[in-house]
């Protein structure tokens, strides 16, 4: 039953959403979340990359234009876990450098906050969700706390791999994942089938279903699903003030209010929502200074792969990959290009569905299929580079023209990819196909270049007339409206983002709880 | 732990899919089974099922047997429940009925006895087709060349076809 008013609402029931939930309920703050999506259960977690797609975005189509698109329908989620339900669990800090590009390059954006303002939300995130990595080992990583748990074990694809890194004079160390090694919170250890994509339905994943979700259900926090909000509603008295959030439901239109509202809808369904908050008498909130929505981000990456004389049973480890190198994370300014990159060495690989190794052969097919899929399975290697994006006003979510059948407006992004990354992607790539040679690979190809990740769109800025929110995520001039999650980083780094999300909304919470 | 989640619980029977029409009844078939027994298609045609089969089978061989005409046909019908790879590719479900009928009808216009699926493959591949419509045909090539892999090699039965013990933590109860 969903409560006349309550001290918070949060749209969306992801990574970010739910985290702040469970803090702000155990902070004894009385939280309703209003969710897009059906309602999931580990139950959910079918062991099939074509079931799976269940997971993916299943709400109102987003267009999408540019030359490096942002892959919405793959990267976005729906229902309860949004995104994270079916995310890798690649857990990585990002670097000190990635704060202040601005200040150190001149090009993007500055963080409002520092590395050091987040590492003691780094460390107890990962010590709430589960760690498993050698942080020394991992000499690149940032200062912080060592992880809870040891890495994953090495299986052969990651063994083979590792020569070519060692015969090019690079280092690799174990991946940091959110991924069990050993029990851990009464969660059991990983068993390495490599169905992490379709969801991790025994816990070993530290998808939002057995992190915060038993904790803010334990703390009281109500969940309406299926609840798909259209916009935010400012106070005729106080237009500073956000007064309750529209939202429809089982084809009904409904109001509810809070002292505190957070957007937490995933990058472009939270620049939606607020873009569609705009009257006659007032802007978008967060958008006196036409920034709202610019700034949209997504990782250019992309997959190498070889096959070996050597067995390397690929259907074995996890989804992201056993091993990690980045060797050149911090010479973001090298030569080639610009930005940090990094490999995760090692994917667990199904034959099938977007990112297996028969779908991206193309060139072979009829008779020499089935043999060749059975060499790859056998004898496939593979390894997936992940690149920075930078920040440019011109890459935008807006709104489209076309309404959707409950008259929302359906949301479009433009993203090109600068060329200074592009040239740096190709460096990278072509150092790939070396590694993988230097590994021993008798046939090397790659992938095509995609969007990995979605960022940006509301970033966070001290200026409130360059950024959308404020160090604490609140939307400028705005007295109790908030955004967390992706949407607030104003630069990429070259890492997964689920970890930084997560300590920045353990940032909030401690500001909301502080404050309210 | 539910029961449901103990892992690797293997189904004795894994494959049932869904209600096609044979011969004026409704009745519970897998794909293959459906495409054995004649199926009669509910948004695609007979002749476009036909076509596209003989594509995905120049392509992926074994994937008509497997039942492809029949698992398009069925995703198509399921709207926005669709599990087609197209999901992933900004194919909006809306449109990939026409997507599909576009690519089938293609097809049927540029097959003959000298142009064989194997030649439009190939002809597809490099988009030199010069009297092929719609979406670039590499691009439907590509696409449907995914859904010919998910139905041959995307299921425990075509993972044992290539040797890779399938594993599952919950196996699926049908394999779309």
């Amino acid at each position: 039953m969903v409560k006349e008013k309550q001290d918070v609402i949060i749209v969306g029931a992801g990574a970010a959403g739910l985290m702040l939930a469970a803090r702000l309920a155990e902070g004894g703050q009385s939280v309703t979340i209003l969710e897009a999506g059906a309602e999931r259960q580990l139950g959910d977690l079918i062991s099939s990359q074509i079931w799976a797609r269940r997971l993916k975005w299943a709400e109102p189509a987003v267009s999408e234009s540019g030359d490096h698109k942002i892959g919405h329908a793959f990267n976005a989620g729906s229902g309860t876990g949004g995104s994270a339900i079916h995310h890798y669990g690649v857990w990585l800090r990002m670097h000190e450098g990635d704060f202040s590009l601005q200040k150190d390059h001149g090009v993007g954006l500055n963080w409002p906050l520092s590395y050091a303002d987040l590492a003691p939300h780094y460390d107890r995130v990962q010590g709430e969700v589960g760690l498993s990595g050698d942080a020394e080992q991992e000499r690149w990583r940032p200062p912080g706390a060592p992880y809870p748990m040891p890495p994953l074990p090495l299986f052969a694809q990651a063994k083979v791999l590792s020569k070519g890194f060692e015969n090019t004079a690079r280092q690799t160390s174990p991946l940091p994942l959110a991924i069990n090694s050993e029990p851990y919170q009464g969660r059991r250890s990983c068993q390495y089938d490599g169905w992490c994509d379709a969801g991790c339905p025994i816990g070993a994943l530290g998808n939002p279903l057995v992190t915060w979700l038993p904790r803010a259900l334990a703390a009281g926090v109500h969940i309406e699903h299926n609840a798909r909000v259209s916009r935010v509603i400012r106070s005729t008295a106080n237009p500073s003030r956000i007064e309750s959030v529209e939202y429809l439901q089982g084809g009904a239109r409904k109001t509810l209010t809070a002292a505190r509202i957070i957007i937490a809808a995933f990058t472009v369904q939270s620049v939606r929502i607020l873009l569609s908050s705009a009257t006659a008498q007032h802007s978008a909130p967060g958008n006196h200074s036409d920034k709202l929505g610019r700034y949209l981000m997504t990782h250019p990456a992309a997959t190498v792969f070889g096959l070996f004389e050597e067995e390397t049973y690929p259907h074995l480890g996890v989804s992201a990959g056993q091993l990690l190198s980045h060797d050149e994370y911090d010479d973001k300014a090298a030569a080639g290009g610009f930005g940090s990159s990094q490999w995760m060495i090692g994917h667990a690989i199904k034959p099938h569905d977007l990112l297996g190794y028969g779908t991206g052969r193309p060139d072979i097919s009829g008779p020499e299929l089935e043999p060749w899929l059975k060499r790859a399975a056998r004898h496939l290697g593979n390894m997936t580079l992940v690149c920075e994006d930078i920040a440019l006003p011109e890459n935008r979510i807006t709104l489209s023209d076309k309404v959707d059948s409950d008259g929302i407006p359906y949301a479009h992004t433009h993203h090109d990819l600068a060329p200074t990354a592009a040239t740096r992607w190709t460096q990278r790539m072509s150092e790939g196909e070396e590694i993988m040679r230097a590994a021993g690979a008798q046939e090397v190809w790659s992938g095509p270049r995609i969007g990995m990740h979605i960022m940006g769109g509301a970033v966070m800025g001290d200026d409130p007339t360059q950024s959308v929110t404020d160090r604490n995520g609140r939307v400028h001039e705005t007295d109790n409206l908030y955004v967390a999650g992706p949407a607030l980083f104003p630069s990429s780094g070259a890492v997964n983002p689920t970890f930084t999300l997560s300590a920045l909304a353990s940032h909030q919470a401690e500001h909301l709880l502080v404050t309210s | 732990m539910p029961a449901s989640l103990s892992r690797r619980h293997l189904m004795a029977r894994s494959t049932a899919a869904g209600f096609f029409m044979v011969a004026g009844q409704w009745l519970w078939l897998t794909p293959q089974e459906a495409e054995a027994k004649a199926f009669e298609p509910q948004v695609l045609t007979a002749d476009q099922c036909t076509a596209l089969a003989k594509l995905a089978d120049a392509l992926v061989p074994g994937a008509a047997a497997a039942g492809f005409a029949a698992y398009i046909d069925l995703q198509l019908q399921a709207g926005d429940a669709s599990l087609l790879i197209g999901k992933y590719l900004g194919v909006d479900t809306a449109a990939q009925t026409g997507f599909y009928q576009s690519a089938a009808d293609n097809l049927i216009a540029l097959a003959s006895e000298v142009m064989s699926f194997s030649d439009l493959a190939k002809g597809m591949a490099s988009d030199s087709l010069s009297e092929w419509m719609g979406p670039p045909a590499s691009y439907v090539l590509f696409v449907l060349r995914a859904d010919a892999l998910d139905v041959s090699y995307g299921t425990p039965e075509g993972f044992e076809a290539l040797g890779i013990p399938y594993m599952a933590h919950i196996m699926p109860e049908t394999s779309w």
